[in-house]
């Protein structure tokens, strides 16, 4: 009888003190999966029961500033890139780790860094992913290591349906890695910490990048218009298209068509100072400072950040993880080798809370830039300047 | 009251004009106000003894003290019975349209935004101890940026009396606020102890929100030449045109489908309704993938004839033809099937006249059909306009309000309407979440659109309809 | 029509027939300016259309017919050219067969009228044909290059996406993992066979067969239908929906679907209809200027006072649930549709109800049990209109719902179609077909209520 009691005091407790976490994640098909299967670990091994709901990507901030201190948002959120860090801090809808991390020994210093803003760690970086040059082994034997290689393996297949090189080339992000190579820049990096003064996109650099990128489209005529990420994509699949920009969220579907893919970085553009060095992004799990189980909902944090974790995470959607334990254990894998030499070349995202008034107008900018042939760079580039410089204040 | 000697018996006639309607209003919102009340007290009384009960309970208490209230205003009142078959309809407006508009309106003077939320900034959350009197709170160091505790805090004045500051326990999921009564160096003093139960650690500053006056719209008339004027301009060029190509086909296509001799007329008819049926939201997504300028079939199918590709979503001035052709698409039928119930209510005795005088098909439509039309279609195009004045779905559907074009905010591009623009403002990426900016937007447009319905109104005689 | 001579004729026609009167000179020329702009407009906006498209290049995925628009032209006028030798003999056949005189141009019109309604009919449809056929495909073919070697002007061209590769695997996307438990799949059986007896019935009054009886057996079959709809609406739960990805939740986002915009209909029509006949009826001070109010306070874009609506669902616990959004929406046509009924009571003859006022009956009795059911009609507009307009919103089901388990059709097929990276075009078109199925039943089964309602309801908003 005492027995009997006290198992049932103990059930009761246990019970008491299992958390309903909610997590907000974008993540779809086999990742999802995954994560799934990592919450019905968690729930084994705790008695934390977790519920996932899915919010699209570009949804998530948003609706975190809007839920979030009405005591409607999630308690913890899988994933977050760090371009919008600073934002959701300032909105004070999330909440430092600090106190729950502890051991950041098996992660990446740049993705940990990613993820600092003031100080503070502000979310646990999961996986990080940057642009690179995808190329299909049977029409591009060699990477191509100059332009003048890659112009003349661009072209050599380019024509009849078939394109040497595509990419999304309105995109911003995308195109980082080339402003860069010119000397262009968002916030002067004044040895680690940015100057939010000082907006490089309307420089001669940035003017030269505009201009090259033109070139792309009309003098080179590679990527034509109306190419978006989802065409070229569909185009490598099929096999059309020799090379495309693109990152590893991509990579799932190339592995699956069967094509014998090579990843390496984009040459040096002609006539640029630098070399191509792109955006990357750093995506991680982030707390909500008004979750009433922030313990439970870190730990669940930590165990999706583990290294066997990140293994099959890698396994299940091909993201190059930030453990430094699981990259040694996939150091075969051509994806997350490819994917790490861009990594290692390119600059992080801002995470500061004036990157939100940068993205839009500079999107526009570089979007209007390669609209129609022959355009006056330098002044669609001040025009964007001038707005994120009205917008920042 | 009916014990008073009062020699006026009621009467079940309200007084006349003006007061009459100002005192059944005044009756109605003390009514709807003490229901409220009511619903009110009653909720916060069970969520006393019961915490976990809905908070939606105040609409059913108030719901219920309506229900009992109006019987005796009736016997107060019985002219008031005539107002209770508005009250339905009056509690929803009042709750669900009417109060979110004042808030708004509200906003419309104010920054509120995605940050200054009135919520605090955990991004500055900052260490601090508090003193043995648990008055007195003093930070670790300064925030990076901030040159003094009146900075970081926001205050309004240097001394910070009066203003708010954050406090943290160690785990931070609940900010409690705190009333400061002066700062000093690093330290801030409170002006009433910390509770004893509550061990603050942190300390963070509020982004509150603050009325600025006429700032908003300021902005908005300031950067007009980039936004406004161009988005107006683009929003009535749409509408108007949109509804008179609509129109136009609807015309030809219904004068064609009314030829009675016509065999087979209603598979024709049958087929061509197609597009009303669907769901704007999933046929405008369709058009978008088909007017994809290297994989739609647009552009395959003019391949075909030889035309090269055309820029239909990549190009400023082709996408607002995009956006026109498939509203054109979308609203055809409605005008053909408006023609053609239109066309029925003609007497046929008029054409029989016509021909017997030799007036030719062409004539008779000229003479006969259009002035006739005329009548039933003013208020239709006259909808027309002001519904697609304010047709957000198809601009965000298929243009997301794109592509960009030189010299315009971010916010608003080449096909942005005034509502996308607004939209934008707020819930975009773009535009940074400011609310408040977006309410001041919300607010010119209301009162654009009152001003075209009130042209409209006149035109179409719906005050005299509404009279009546 | 010369004006001159017709003023002899003009006491022959008909009480309320036109008249004719002597334009003025401005109102004859107006016409001619108008198309002068028009002409003017054109020119320069193709000027700009055509400069816009200078230094353009040419297209690699698109299949090129050097200067097909001159066959095409070539096709037409042959067609025509073909239609005029028929309406020609067809005229001579008539005319021999049924002796009276047939006039050429009207065969030859009726012809022409033929061959410019199929061209529309093929622009029109096309599309939605396309996209029918593309939720066949599994390779995404919205997006796919066509095949430049294929013999085939079809497909070479991309045309038609390839007939032999067609499977249902976009659709069997958006149903693994449902588990339907077997009372469920009864309803789902006796909804489809009450459907079959409806469109059946349908048939038979089609063909000519009306009778007391038909009639009867429709409206039961109708309830069968609705009701048993309405219970798989309301029973099925998130819990059945296992699938691993949100394609798989598509049956649940339609499930929500028709449950917020069946109640936000029941909720319009008992908000609006008590309105509308206070309004219309009775007479006291305000009455006008409420009607004013309703309809001026109504243009406010209340999507821009989402983030206070947002709040006011917080502050009633409401959000994230159906019955808040419900509410919102609930609030957002009451104008139009107490305009609506409204103008239908005006329509209704008064001596009705002063006859069950003589008899006894109260005002509101006489609503009841006289206006009530002869509206039928306008009620299953209210109701329709209503329904279809929430099902297509997806701005305010956005903002308030999160998470799959609780979207709505539109919002999840925005989800396929702006993917972070990666648009699902295969399987938007599969949802988007299904998705669509429900309301083009609705249209095409209750057409003549959305005709005559929608024409009726012309001055709106």
């Amino acid at each position: 009888m005492k027995k009997a009691l006290t198992v049932l005091s103990l059930a009761l407790l246990g019970s008491a003190s299992a958390a309903n976490l909610t997590v907000w994640t974008h993540f779809g098909g086999a990742e999802l999966a995954w994560l799934r299967a990592q919450a019905d670990a968690f729930k084994k091994a705790t008695g934390h029961n977790i519920q996932l709901v899915s919010v699209p990507f570009d949804q998530i901030p948003d609706k975190l500033i809007q839920s979030a201190p009405k005591g409607q948002g999630p308690d913890l959120v899988v994933t977050l890139p760090q371009d919008r860090l600073g934002q959701l801090a300032a909105a004070g809808v999330i909440d430092s780790m600090d106190r729950y991390v502890t051991s950041r020994s098996d992660l990446d210093r740049t993705a940990l860094s990613a993820m600092t803003y003031k100080g503070k760690l502000f979310g646990l970086p999961m996986f990080a992913e940057s642009v690179a040059l995808i190329y299909n082994k049977k029409l591009v034997p060699q990477a191509p290591t100059t332009w003048a290689q890659f112009l003349s393996a661009a072209q050599k297949n380019t024509g009849n349906g078939r394109f040497g090189f595509l990419m999304d080339l309105s995109n911003a992000y995308m195109n980082y890695g080339v402003i860069s190579a010119y000397g262009g820049y968002v916030f002067k990096n004044n040895n680690g910490t940015l100057n939010t003064k000082d907006v490089g996109l309307a420089n001669a650099g940035a003017d030269k990048a505009a201009a090259f990128l033109n070139d792309l489209r009309y003098k080179y005529n590679l990527v034509p218009e109306g190419v978006d990420g989802g065409a070229a994509k569909s185009a490598f699949v099929d096999g059309r298209a020799a090379m495309i920009l693109t990152g590893p969220w991509d990579m799932g579907d190339i592995k699956k068509a069967g094509i014998d893919y090579g990843i390496a970085p984009f040459p040096t553009p002609p006539g640029a100072s630098g070399k191509w060095s792109p955006f990357v992004g750093v995506q991680g799990a982030m707390l909500n400072a008004y979750s009433k189980n922030k313990a439970a909902a870190a730990q669940f944090a930590r165990e999706i950040v583990k290294s066997d974790a990140q293994v099959s995470f890698n396994k299940a959607g091909g993201r190059i993880p930030v453990s430094l334990s699981a990259r040694t254990k996939l150091k075969n894998d051509p994806v997350v080798a490819g994917f790490g030499r861009t990594i290692s070349m390119g600059t992080p995202m801002p995470n500061v809370v004036e990157m939100g008034a940068v993205w839009a107008p500079w999107s526009n900018a570089v979007a209007q830039s390669v609209q129609k042939p022959n355009q006056n760079y330098s002044q669609i580039n001040e025009r964007a300047v001038q707005e994120i410089n009205k917008n920042i204040k | 009251m009916t014990l008073t000697a009062s020699p006026r018996p009621r009467t079940a006639a309200p007084p006349d004009g003006v007061r009459g309607i100002l005192l059944a209003i005044l009756i109605l919102a003390v009514l709807l106000g003490s229901a409220a009340l009511i619903g009110w007290l009653l909720s916060g009384v069970t969520a006393r003894f019961v915490p976990q009960a809905p908070p939606y309970l105040i609409l059913v208490y108030t719901l219920g003290a309506l229900l009992l209230g109006m019987p005796v205003v009736a016997r107060l009142f019985p002219w008031m019975v005539n107002w209770y078959y508005l009250v339905p309809s009056l509690v929803f407006l009042a709750a669900f349209t009417v109060l979110p508009i004042v808030l708004t309106v509200n906003y419309a003077f104010t920054n509120y935004s995605g940050q200054n939320s009135g919520n605090p900034d955990t991004g500055v959350r900052t260490e601090a101890v508090l003193s043995a009197d648990r008055r007195t709170l003093t930070l670790a160091e300064l925030p990076e940026g901030a040159s003094s505790l009146a900075e970081f805090l926001r205050c309004r004045n240097a001394s910070c009396v009066g203003d708010t500051a954050i406090l943290y326990d160690e785990d931070a999921s609940t900010p409690v606020r705190a009333q400061i009564a002066s700062v000093q160096g690093q330290s801030i003093t409170l002006t009433a102890p910390v509770a004893e139960t509550f061990q603050p650690a942190s300390v963070t500053r509020l982004n509150r929100y603050e009325y600025v006056g006429l700032a908003n719209f300021r902005e908005i008339f300031g950067r007009a030449s980039s936004a406004l004027w161009p988005v107006f301009v683009w929003t009535v060029v749409f509408a108007f045109s949109t509804v008179v190509i609509n129109a136009i086909a609807g015309l030809i296509l219904g004068i064609l489908l009314y030829n009675k001799r016509l065999k087979g007329r209603n598979i024709y008819r049958t087929l061509l309704f197609l597009p009303w049926a669907i769901p704007a939201v999933i046929s405008v997504q369709m058009w978008k993938a088909l007017l994809n300028q290297q994989f739609g079939i647009v552009n395959k199918t003019l391949g075909l004839l030889g035309i090269a590709a055309v820029p239909w979503l990549g190009d400023p001035l082709w996408a607002k033809i995009s956006v026109l052709l498939v509203n054109l698409w979308l609203g055809f039928p409605y005008m053909m099937t408006a023609t053609i119930s239109a066309l029925a209510t003609i007497n046929d005795d008029l054409y029989e006249a016509a021909s017997i005088d030799g007036a030719s098909r062409w004539q008779q439509i000229q003479n006969i059909t259009l002035p006739l039309l005329r009548t039933s279609f003013t208020p239709i195009l006259l909808s027309g306009f002001a519904f697609n004045f304010n047709n957000f779905g198809i601009i965000y559907l298929l243009t997301g309000g794109g592509p960009p074009q030189e010299g315009r905010d971010a916010t608003a591009q080449s096909t942005d309407i005034l509502l996308s623009w607004g939209y934008n403002t707020a819930f975009a990426a773009s535009g940074g979440q400011n609310y408040a900016l977006a309410s001041a937007i919300a607010l010119i447009i209301f009162f654009l659109t009152l001003g075209i319905s009130l042209v409209n109104f006149k035109a179409a005689g719906v005050f005299e309809e509404a009279r009546r | 029509m010369t004006t001159a001579p017709r003023a002899p004729h003009e006491g022959n026609l008909p009480p309320g027939g036109y008249i004719h009167r002597e334009p003025s000179f401005l109102r004859r020329a107006l016409p001619w300016l108008v198309l002068a702009a028009l002409v003017v407009g054109f020119g320069v906006l193709a000027y700009f259309l055509a400069q816009s498209m200078q230094g353009r290049q040419r297209s690699f995925s698109i299949y090129f017919v050097e200067g097909g628009w001159i066959r095409f032209l070539l096709f037409l006028l042959a067609a025509s050219g073909v239609l005029a030798l028929t309406s020609l003999i067809g005229q001579r056949w008539g005319q021999a067969r049924t002796g009276r005189r047939i006039s050429y141009l009207a065969v030859l019109g009726d012809q022409l009228t033929h061959l410019f309604l199929i061209l529309v009919v093929l622009v029109a449809i096309y599309p939605l044909f396309y996209v029918l056929l593309a939720a066949f495909d599994p390779r995404n073919s919205l997006f796919a290059f066509p095949d430049f070697e294929n013999p085939n002007i079809l497909y070479r061209s991309g045309l038609l996406p390839n007939l032999d590769v067609l499977s249902l695997e976009n659709f069997a996307r958006l149903f693994t993992g449902i588990t339907l438990p077997g009372w469920q799949v009864l309803l789902a059986g006796l909804g489809g066979a009450a459907l079959a007896a409806v469109l059946l019935f349908a048939l038979a009054a089609r063909l000519g067969r009306e009778s007391a009886g038909l009639v009867r057996g429709r409206t039961w079959a109708m309830y069968l239908l609705v009701g048993a709809l309405a219970a798989l609406v309301v029973f099925m739960t998130p819990a059945q929906f296992t699938g691993p990805d949100n394609e798989s939740r598509f049956v649940l986002s339609v499930r929500n679907t028709l449950l917020v915009s069946g109640l936000t209909g029941v909720l319009a029509i008992l908000l609006s209809t008590t309105a509308g006949y206070a309004m219309a009826r009775l007479r006291f001070p305000g009455r006008f200027q409420m009607l004013l109010f309703y309809i001026f306070i109504q243009m406010f874009p209340v999507f821009l006072a989402l983030v206070a609506v947002y709040a006011l669902m917080v502050l009633l616990g409401l959000t994230n649930t159906f019955t808040g959004l419900i509410l919102a929406y609930s609030g957002g046509a009451i104008a139009f549709n107490t305009w609506i009924f409204k103008g239908y009571v005006e329509s209704l003859p008064e001596s009705l109800e002063e006859a069950a006022m003589v008899d006894g009956a109260t005002r509101w009795q006489t609503f009841l049990r006289v206006v009530l059911p002869l509206s039928g009609g306008m009620l299953a507009f209210i109701f329709l209109n209503q329904f279809i307009g929430t099902y297509a919103e997806f701005i305010l089901a956005n903002v308030l719902l999160t998470g799959v388990e609780k979207w709505t059709v539109g919002v999840m097929l925005l989800s396929f179609t702006q993917g972070q990276f990666s648009t699902k075009w295969g399987v938007f078109a599969a949802a988007a077909t299904l998705g669509a199925l429900p309301i083009v039943a609705l249209f095409y089964g209750f057409q003549r209520y959305f005709v005559g309602g929608t024409v009726a309801g012309g001055v709106k908003e």
